[in-house]
């Protein structure tokens, strides 16, 4: 199970002695109380208060990716509110039960977001999370605040041309399908656009932002960029 | 005989044999000479044949071989080779023709002689047999030198008889013949050496000729020249030239004369083509590989250019009248693209025998000419109207039963060609309920009829809400029935004067705005004394009053004399009101009504400004301004009692094509749906050209509007994205 570090495994050890419980209960008991920490005192969830407490704790800007994908390992279901069920999963899949190891274990986080197939699944998850609930689609705002975050990461050049674009030609909420084919078009489509296939599946958007970049010159085809290279 | 093996020295043996090749070749030049008897010819086989068996270096066979070549080359060089190279053209060809008759003599008997070798000595050095070193000899030393001059002299022949000059065909076979011979076999050296000059030839000739023919000949006078020019050819082959190159040439020569000038030939005459001049180009063209082909692309262009043309014709003249007037083109352009199109059907069947090319072709061309705009209206819209024209009163009433039901034919016809026929249909429809509703259908029958028809063509969905509207006025009018009864058993509900409702189920029938008129209290009482009755027949149903769609009968107290009018419900609830006051502003009739600018000033100006001045308009000038004030006008009269005074239609054009819009996302929801729920999971590609083709009966969708549904079918669950495979979709029960 856990490999408890030297002060710790004291700790449990005190806390067992003490108590007479099994190393099991012991840690469970820990994650109880970094649980009541956090909590809201009018509710069984953690709230925005507790979010930011926490934020504090550990260290980390709660504008920081890394609360997203903290957010995945919960499994939670809406941003700004943990449950308490996602709070334990959550601990239970980083193997966190101390503040000190929920400290040691934020450079692990960061480097799941570098992990191909995670990063797919912490970006799908995003879009059920960052929206309101009992909303089909997302906000555009919000949409293009999590894009932003994310493609910070992931590196996609167009990201910002999409964000313009969005905001001038759509102004409407972002579905689902196109939320996560969109990934799939910074992933294989390259910046010049040269293997992007106009009749395949992609979105009705994806093909207009396509369109967006062609109307506004910000992608020219492979020839006259060779021709503007040359000057 | 006696015969003795002796022993034989090549020189002397040799010399024997020069004898015998000496006088050979003096046969051979038609000298006096007795022909080889018996003996001479075995006394010379047998030297070679001693010649042959001799032992060791005695054996003569290698130097004998050589000597046969030699022989034949000597002869070539000193005797042949002089005798054609002072010759020319045709009689060049006459002396080849005699010196390879002879070389094929003198191999035949030189071979005879020489035989032994043949047996033995070519099988034991894997050598050339006799002949074929013998036919080599001609080829390398005469073929190879000659056969350019050999190929333009035939050529020239070639061309002189096309020209009507008389030549030796036999002369021209034998000559032809010979390319044949030096193939050994194969065919190549008549291929590369004649064949291929031949097609070039004959392709220029046939290329001036047709360049000129087509300038000056009409269409009858080309074809039958080119028809001669075929069976020439043809004859030709058959008499001189080999027959593999049958088809070659003739190709040849139905492609300079018919391919190459086609469009300028289909189209020369000016006068326009006749029948059996079409029927002669089918038969002609039949034969040749693509040929119906591209002779029907000619008939396609001409004929869109024809329908284009009357297109045109009718867009300007409809530009021309003024733009109040209702547009009447369509009553000269429909009957003329119906004539364009029974023409060329005509042509179609008769003449091209209604190949499926020409089929494809004239449905091309009319796809093309049929979804034409007009003068901004639609070909759709277009022959809506028509449509409405031949059904209504005042429409076609001098026409005969007969006629009118062929003209619905062709309107059923011409639809088929539309792709937009959800637009027709909205139009139609909307035509319709005019027609149901101000009383102006002829014959019901008519009306049933192009129903029918409609539904036949294009399925039953079609016309559903048509039919339903039909039945709906059928049904309003028992209705009737039973409020008049009602109004007879409550008598002081009655609203004093005679009211009749139509009730119209929604579904069926066009959409329209319903404004929210202050109607004045007389018609108030109608509609509150309706309502009641409705409410005792039927629960659960809410009446909505269509006001645009009524009609009012009003007594006009005119000083000279009464006068009815027949107004819209809207225009009758103007003039109530100066029942009440003498003279009214603008602002205060749009107040008193409840309505927009655009409604009161349409309102006014068909009271005040139009044909039937029933109101006085202060300024009087020609338009309606937000100033003007209105009054009575006493004076007002007109020849009859009862006049009809028009309110000009709102153009609603713009919203039946937005209607139609929207229906049709409607309708590939459905269809998206449809197909997903048969085929559970497809690839993108099929779904969308599936859909297209699902609702290609009534309109062609638009790609990206597919798309957007797709998506929007997504987010409502209806179907998915397969999670591996991003171009497959899922249909989710």
């Amino acid at each position: 199970m856990h490999k408890l570090g030297r002060s710790h495994r004291d700790k449990v050890q005190q806390f067992m002695t003490i108590t007479g419980a099994s190393e099991k209960a012991a840690l469970q008991a820990l994650k109880a109380n970094l649980y009541k920490r956090y909590k809201d005192p009018y509710t069984d969830m953690i709230l925005v208060d507790g979010i930011t407490l926490l934020c504090n704790d550990i260290q980390v800007d709660p504008q920081d990716i890394v609360m997203l994908v903290l957010s995945w390992h919960m499994k939670a279901s809406t941003m700004c509110e943990y449950s308490k069920q996602e709070f334990f999963t959550g601990l239970q899949a980083l193997g966190i039960d101390s503040l000190g190891k929920f400290r040691e274990r934020i450079p692990f986080m960061r480097s799941e977001l570098k992990d191909e197939q995670k990063f797919g699944e912490i970006y799908n998850f995003a879009f059920g999370w960052a929206k309101e609930k009992g909303q089909k689609s997302l906000a555009l705002d919000t949409a293009i605040g999590m894009w932003q975050l994310l493609f910070a990461e992931k590196q996609w050049p167009l990201v910002d041309h999409w964000c313009q674009f969005l905001q001038a030609r759509h102004n409407k909420a972002i579905s689902r399908d196109t939320w996560s084919q969109l990934l799939e078009f910074a992933r294989t489509v390259d910046t010049s656009l040269s293997n992007y296939d106009a009749e395949g599946a992609w979105p009705y958007l994806i093909d207009e932002f396509v369109e967006y970049l062609n109307e506004n010159g910000i992608i020219s085809n492979a020839q006259s960029m060779t021709d503007w290279s040359k000057k | 005989m006696g015969q003795e093996s002796k022993f034989i020295e090549f020189d002397q043996g040799w010399a024997d044999m020069q004898k015998g090749i000496s006088k050979l070749k003096r046969l051979l030049a038609g000298e006096a000479e007795t022909p080889f008897s018996t003996r001479e010819y075995m006394t010379l086989y047998t030297t070679i044949y001693n010649m042959c068996i001799q032992k060791g270096p005695y054996d003569h066979s290698e130097q004998l071989y050589n000597k046969y070549k030699e022989t034949l080359e000597e002869y070539i060089t000193s005797t042949v080779l002089p005798s054609l190279e002072e010759k020319h053209d045709k009689f060049m060809l006459k002396e080849l023709v005699q010196r390879w008759l002879n070389h094929k003599l003198m191999v035949k008997w030189l071979v005879r002689f020489f035989h032994y070798l043949d047996r033995y000595f070519i099988n034991r050095r894997s050598l050339p047999a006799l002949n074929v070193v013998g036919l080599n000899c001609f080829r390398v030393l005469v073929y190879e030198e000659m056969h350019a001059k050999v190929k333009d002299a035939v050529l020239v022949l070639i061309d002189e008889e096309r020209e009507g000059e008389q030549i030796d065909r036999t002369l021209l076979k034998n000559s032809v013949a010979i390319f044949v011979d030096m193939g050994m076999g194969e065919m190549n050296r008549y291929q590369n050496d004649f064949e291929v000059y031949l097609l070039q030839g004959t392709t220029s000739y046939y290329s001036r000729k047709a360049a000129k023919w087509i300038g000056e000949d009409t269409c009858p006078d080309y074809l039958l020249k080119s028809e001669e020019c075929l069976k020439k050819e043809a004859d030709r082959v058959y008499n001189y030239l080999h027959l593999t190159s049958e088809t070659k040439l003739i190709e040849k020569v139905q492609h300079e004369l018919l391919v190459v000038h086609i469009t300028q030939l289909l189209e020369n005459d000016h006068s326009g083509i006749k029948m059996d001049v079409l029927c002669r180009i089918y038969l002609l063209y039949n034969k040749i590989s693509q040929g119906l082909k591209l002779v029907a692309n000619v008939f396609k262009q001409h004929v869109t250019a024809e329908g284009t043309a009357l297109v045109q014709q009718a867009d300007a003249a409809a530009s021309n009248q003024a733009s109040n007037a209702p547009s009447g083109h369509e009553q000269v352009f429909i009957p003329k693209i119906t004539e364009l199109h029974d023409k060329y059907m005509t042509y179609l069947n008769s003449c091209f025998q209604g190949h499926s090319q020409f089929q494809q072709a004239l449905k091309g061309a009319f796809e093309v000419i049929c979804n034409k705009t007009v003068n901004g209206s639609p070909g759709a819209e277009i022959l809506a109207s028509f449509a409405d024209h031949v059904l209504r009163k005042g429409g076609s009433e001098k026409l005969g039963d007969d006629d009118i039901e062929e003209r619905l034919e062709k309107i059923v016809k011409l639809l088929d060609y539309l792709i937009d026929k959800d637009v027709f249909a909205e139009f139609y429809r909307k035509k319709l309920a005019r027609r149901l509703l101000f009383d102006r259908i002829t014959n019901d029958d008519h009306e049933r009829s192009i129903l029918s028809k409609l539904k036949l063509q294009c399925g039953a969905l079609f016309t559903s809400k048509m039919e339903g509207m039909v039945t709906d006025v059928v049904l309003a009018k028992e209705n009737q029935a039973s409020f008049q009864e009602y109004l007879r058993n409550n008598p002081d509900v009655h609203p004093g004067f005679d009211f009749t409702a139509t009730v119209l189920t929604t579904g069926f029938w066009p959409s329209y705005k319903s404004l929210d008129i202050i109607l004045p209290t007389e018609l108030v009482k109608c509609v509150e004394v309706f309502k009641g009755f409705y409410e005792k027949k039927t629960k659960h149903r809410k009446l909505t009053w269509i006001h645009s769609l009524g009609t009012c009968h009003i007594n006009g107290k005119f000083e000279p004399k009464q006068i009815e009018l027949i107004v819209s419900i809207y225009q009758a609830s103007v003039l109530l009101l100066f029942n009440e006051s003498g003279r009214l502003s603008y602002s205060e009739i749009l107040s008193q009504l409840n309505l927009t600018h655009e409604d009161t000033t349409r309102l006014l100006h068909s009271l005040s400004c139009a044909k039937y001045k029933i109101l006085n308009k202060e300024p009087s000038s020609k338009s309606i301004s937000q100033s003007d004030t209105f009054e009575f006008n006493p004076k007002f009269t007109d020849k009859l009692r009862r006049i009809k005074v028009p309110l000009p239609p709102v153009d609603d054009k713009k919203k039946i094509v937005e209607d139609v819009g929207k229906d049709r996302v409607y309708a590939i929801d459905a269809a998206v749906v449809r197909i997903m729920k048969s085929r559970k999971v497809i690839p993108h590609q099929q779904l969308i050209s599936e859909t297209v083709e699902q609702l290609s009966r009534t309109f062609k969708p638009d790609i990206k509007a597919i798309k957007k549904r797709i998506e929007d079918l997504i987010t409502r669950d209806y179907m998915e994205r397969d999670p591996d495979q991003p171009t497959m979709f899922r249909y989710l029960a």
